[in-house]
């Protein structure tokens, strides 16, 4: 499986993938930075144990890596059978369940890799410049195993919900519903209508994610039996 | 006898569509198969449904004595194929892409990429993305590919598309190459007789979606397909004359005033003679061979009258 997620890395050119997340983690950092000022000057804004800057880093990298998950997919999965190159894939000596799920481990690593260095980045860059920008690093302790467990999870969490854009791009054969879907996903869980939203709700984010597994399972199931048109 | 491939009333259906019923297809270890059939004869539905892209709606597919079910991955070691068109990941260099086929083939002989290549005059772009090659050049980059593991069975569906004259040509003596030199089987398809004539050991011909005949090129020579042409002024009192003072029954009236006159027992001096008797002006009088485009669309024709 290993060998296959690195050769799907391989042939979708990867490095374009890394640099393209390297400049969304720069331009992140660039606006969190300007806005960090703002943000920490009302010190006292809380939400559920976490400060408005904190909140600000997890909704901006998970807004930005739900998309970036989005387009992979639409590159890596379904992309191969709008240019019909899983007819190739498929006439390999190679289980195809493993080869969809060597597609889809691929996409979720690389997303999940680069959303937990997204952030580490990001923190890491706040706090070093915390002297120029005169913000707390008490809204992100950094040196607490539960704030990285925290990162991890909620990472893990959203690259797999993401994965809800699979089957809609599937279904339409369309990577650009792939995308579309992974925009509303966005809108869904991070956005809100005046003071409601979803973004909060572990109920919704549970689930969010047996929607996702349900989606993976969509995508494989029988694709032993069905016809490659 | 074994077939290394053999198809059992093979029937696909799509969407209440029946694209191909009851394909029974034979093909012998060593030889070259030329599977011949129109556009839109069912080729590519048999060819897919051989490489298991495609399900049978009913009856089976065996390959290599076994038949083959969704289960059937490791088969597929032993093939090499193009269904449709070539596909590639085309950022990638033709070098890259054949190299990405040996990883997922687990096919690893020094120096099989770059004799690959070779053998199909792409040495010199080896280094070039795919995204710049021609048409042609990603064909022969396609049957580079298939070729590049030392299949056993090599599946080609109209390989030379997009091909000039002297690539057809090349890959027409690459074929017999593989076939006499590697004992590689092949099943190639293709709508231009004369590409599979040049060949092919035994020919399938496809129709409609149904097999309409399996037979050996040595078959085809000794059928004596010998015939009489003849071109008469006037086609009624011509037919007259073969049926009636030649006692002839077995002719066919074709477009033009012309008849085909299959009895070997008249010769063309003798219909000379007594058309010349009976006064009927025959303008061209020969005698001709069957070609397998005769045949071919003699046996097409056929499935159109029983329709």
């Amino acid at each position: 499986m290993i060998k296959l997620m690195r050769l799907e890395w391989k042939k979708n050119n990867i490095l374009k993938y890394a640099r393209n997340a390297a400049i969304t983690t720069a331009v992140l950092l660039l606006f969190l930075l300007m806005a960090a000022g703002e943000l920490e000057t009302e010190e006292t804004v809380q939400s559920y144990g976490k400060s408005m800057l904190d909140m600000s880093v997890g909704l901006f990298v998970h807004m930005s890596y739900i998309i970036f998950t989005g387009v992979m997919i639409a590159a890596f999965i379904v992309g191969a059978y709008e240019k019909k190159t899983i007819n190739l894939m498929f006439s390999y000596p190679i289980k195809r369940s493993k080869i969809i799920l060597s597609k889809i481990g691929a996409v979720w690593l690389f997303n999940f890799a680069a959303m937990v260095l997204s952030k580490a980045v990001i923190y890491a860059v706040l706090i070093a410049t915390r002297s120029f920008t005169g913000i707390s690093a008490a809204g992100f302790p950094i040196g607490e195993p539960s704030f990285w467990l925290d990162a991890v999870l909620s990472s893990a969490a959203m690259v797999s919900i993401s994965f809800i854009a699979l089957p809609v791009g599937l279904k339409m054969k369309s990577s650009k519903a792939a995308i579309v879907a992974a925009v509303v996903i966005v809108c869904f869980t991070q956005g809100g209508i005046g003071s409601v939203t979803l973004a909060n709700n572990m109920t919704f984010y549970a689930i969010l994610f047996v929607a996702a597994v349900i989606s993976v399972w969509l995508s494989v199931w029988r694709v032993e039996t069905r016809d490659v048109m | 006898m074994s077939y290394i491939l053999q198809t059992s009333r093979l029937t696909k259906t799509i969407g209440g569509k029946e694209l191909v019923r009851d394909v029974d297809l034979h093909v012998k270890k060593g030889e070259i198969y030329g599977f011949l059939g129109p556009n839109g004869a069912g080729k590519t539905t048999v060819m897919k449904m051989i490489m298991n892209l495609w399900k049978p709606t009913m009856g089976t597919v065996e390959l290599f004595g076994k038949p083959i079910t969704s289960k059937s991955y490791e088969v597929l070691r032993r093939i090499g194929s193009i269904i449709e068109f070539p596909t590639f990941y085309e950022h990638m260099t033709g070098e890259e892409n054949l190299r990405m086929h040996c990883e997922y083939m687990g096919y690893y002989q020094h120096g099989s990429v770059e004799k690959a290549l070779k053998m199909l005059d792409l040495s010199a772009a080896a280094k070039k993305p795919v995204k710049n090659y021609s048409l042609g050049m990603k064909e022969r980059l396609g049957i580079a590919r298939a070729i590049l593991c030392k299949p056993e069975l090599l599946i080609l569906d109209e390989p030379t598309n997009g091909l000039d004259p002297a690539g057809m040509k090349q890959i027409r003596e690459l074929l017999r190459m593989l076939s006499a030199e590697q004992g590689t089987t092949i099943v190639v398809s293709s709508h231009i007789l004369s590409e599979i004539e040049s060949i092919a050991d035994t020919i399938g011909i496809i129709h409609q979606g149904r097999m309409k005949k399996e037979i050996g090129l040595k078959e085809i020579e000794e059928m004596s397909l010998a015939y009489i042409e003849l071109s008469a002024q006037n086609p009624e009192r011509a037919a007259y004359v073969l049926a009636d003072k030649l006692g002839l029954t077995n002719f066919k009236v074709m477009e033009g005033g012309m008849f085909r006159i299959y009895d070997e027992r008249v010769t063309t001096e003798e219909i000379a003679k007594t058309f010349a008797m009976n006064e009927v002006a025959v303008t061209s009088l020969g005698r001709k061979a069957e070609t397998l485009e005769d045949y071919f669309l003699k046996l097409t024709a056929e499935v159109k009258t029983n329709d």
